[in-house]
């Protein structure tokens, strides 16, 4: 096997069977539940139409895998740092980039668990089947760009601040950014300002192509240029890991 | 009268007078008919009806540029206000580009029931010639609420994923307790 594929298979056992893992993970599917229940229990919210409620449980798990994404990313670098563990990788017989690469694939496969874990709330809570596959495919696409996008843009900091926390502060401050759509709500988007942080912000383009998939039930002609957008900021994002992580120092 | 009916009457008042307005200026002197017809069928809420709208041309010349949009209302009692139409419709507005004399447009407004309520949906023609605009007349429905989610569905799944991960996670403990110790 190869050292990133070491590192790979490494980075996946810590994601899913570390105390760290047990406890995200689970946190992450109690939130979902509370959101479901909050859903079901609440006489208004029960009657929300169907593809509607699909779409905020979609913005949910979209938000989720964002943060276990940014956290990820921070830890990457900053966080073996820290514990005084990058040494022990940068002594091994393999460049900074390939761990960067392991790295990410890790943050990669932390999405994808968080997918697994929702998938059933999605479902649960698209009663009627309404545009759910069409949800469920679209939520894991753009789910793994944003995912490259923060998870990169967040481990390519990390590749050169001294500490864990500062790097989960900068991570944190553009995940909250990032989630501007979801503050500022549909009308004030529907200003000027409002609709040039959606056109800049990729979590916004990730939003507006489940709206457009699971509520307007448009057809995939009309989100090519979200993907084009979101795959742009993705390249952007693993080429910034490439470039930070060619030089890695203690 | 109370405040409920009196803030309805001055939210259908201008509504009204606009309809009218619009019908004798249709009547009168503008060259456009504009209709909009409804489902006969009940509605309820999650239901995707389609309504029809058709703008003729009664006049002698062609009329170009003509654009035709959706306004619903909520008429709710005490409650009555425009309705955004994001999210209820994907289609807000078509624009004719020619209509010669004589000449009828039909268009298709699909709608998604995304609340219960009493609603009116009308259609306005702009003619970039005209001062004024013509409206059609006001559909009135009611939407019947219907409960979209599913409390057999969400229930195990927000339970039992949980209690799943939580005993996995202990089964996996207990395994590697056993394993070093």
């Amino acid at each position: 096997m190869s050292a990133v594929g070491s590192l790979l298979r490494k980075e996946l056992m810590e994601e899913v069977f570390s105390t760290r893992g047990a406890v995200l993970y689970l946190t992450c599917s109690a939130v979902l539940s509370i959101f479901a229940i909050l859903l079901v229990s609440n006489t208004e919210l029960s009657l929300l139409d169907n593809a509607q409620a699909v779409y905020m449980m979609c913005g949910i798990v979209l938000a989720l895998g964002l943060l276990i994404a940014v956290v990820r990313g921070s830890d990457g670098f900053a966080g073996e740092r820290e514990r005084q563990t990058l040494e022990l990788l940068l002594v091994a017989p393999i460049k900074g980039q390939e761990i960067a690469l392991a790295k990410l694939g890790g943050t990669l496969i932390a999405w994808v668990l968080v997918f697994v874990l929702a998938s059933p709330f999605v479902w649960a809570v698209g009663s009627t089947g309404q545009n759910l596959g069409p949800a469920l495919i679209y939520l894991f696409f753009s789910g793994m760009l944003l995912t490259l996008i923060l998870g990169g843009v967040t481990l390519a900091l990390s590749a050169k601040t001294r500490t864990f926390k500062a790097t989960l502060s900068i991570g944190l401050t553009l995940f909250l950014l990032a989630a501007s759509p979801v503050i500022l709500g549909p009308s004030l988007r529907q200003g000027s300002i409002g609709r040039l942080i959606d056109w800049v912000n990729p979590f916004a383009h990730g939003l507006n192509m489940l709206d457009s998939v699971v509520v307007d039930s448009q057809g995939i002609s009309f989100q090519l240029l979200h993907f084009a957008i979101l795959t742009c900021y993705a390249v952007a994002a693993v080429w910034s890991v490439n470039v930070m992580t060619r030089r890695v120092e203690l | 009268m109370n405040n409920g009916q009196l803030v309805a009457l001055l939210i259908i008042m201008p509504l009204v007078l606009a309809l009218a307005v619009g019908t004798c200026h249709a009547e009168g002197q503008s060259p456009i008919l504009v209709d909009i017809q409804g489902p006969a069928q009940p509605l309820k809420m999650g239901d995707t009806p389609t309504f029809k709208g058709s703008v003729t041309n009664v006049g002698n010349h062609e009329l170009s540029g003509l654009v035709v949009y959706l306004s619903l209302v909520s008429l709710k009692p005490g409650a009555e206000h425009p309705v955004d139409l994001e999210d209820w419709s994907a289609q807000k507005a078509v624009r004719i580009s020619k209509l010669g004399p004589g000449q009828i447009n039909t268009q298709d407004w699909p709608m998604r029931l995304i609340e219960a309520g009493r609603f009116g949906v009308a259609l306005t023609v702009v003619d970039p010639d005209e001062k004024q605009p013509v409206v059609s007349n006001l559909v009135i429905f009611n939407i019947q609420p219907k409960p979209t989610l599913s409390s057999s569905r969400i229930i195990p799944v927000a339970i039992g994923e949980p209690l799943f991960l939580l005993l996995l996670y202990g089964l996996h403990w207990v395994y590697t307790r056993s394993r070093y110790s």
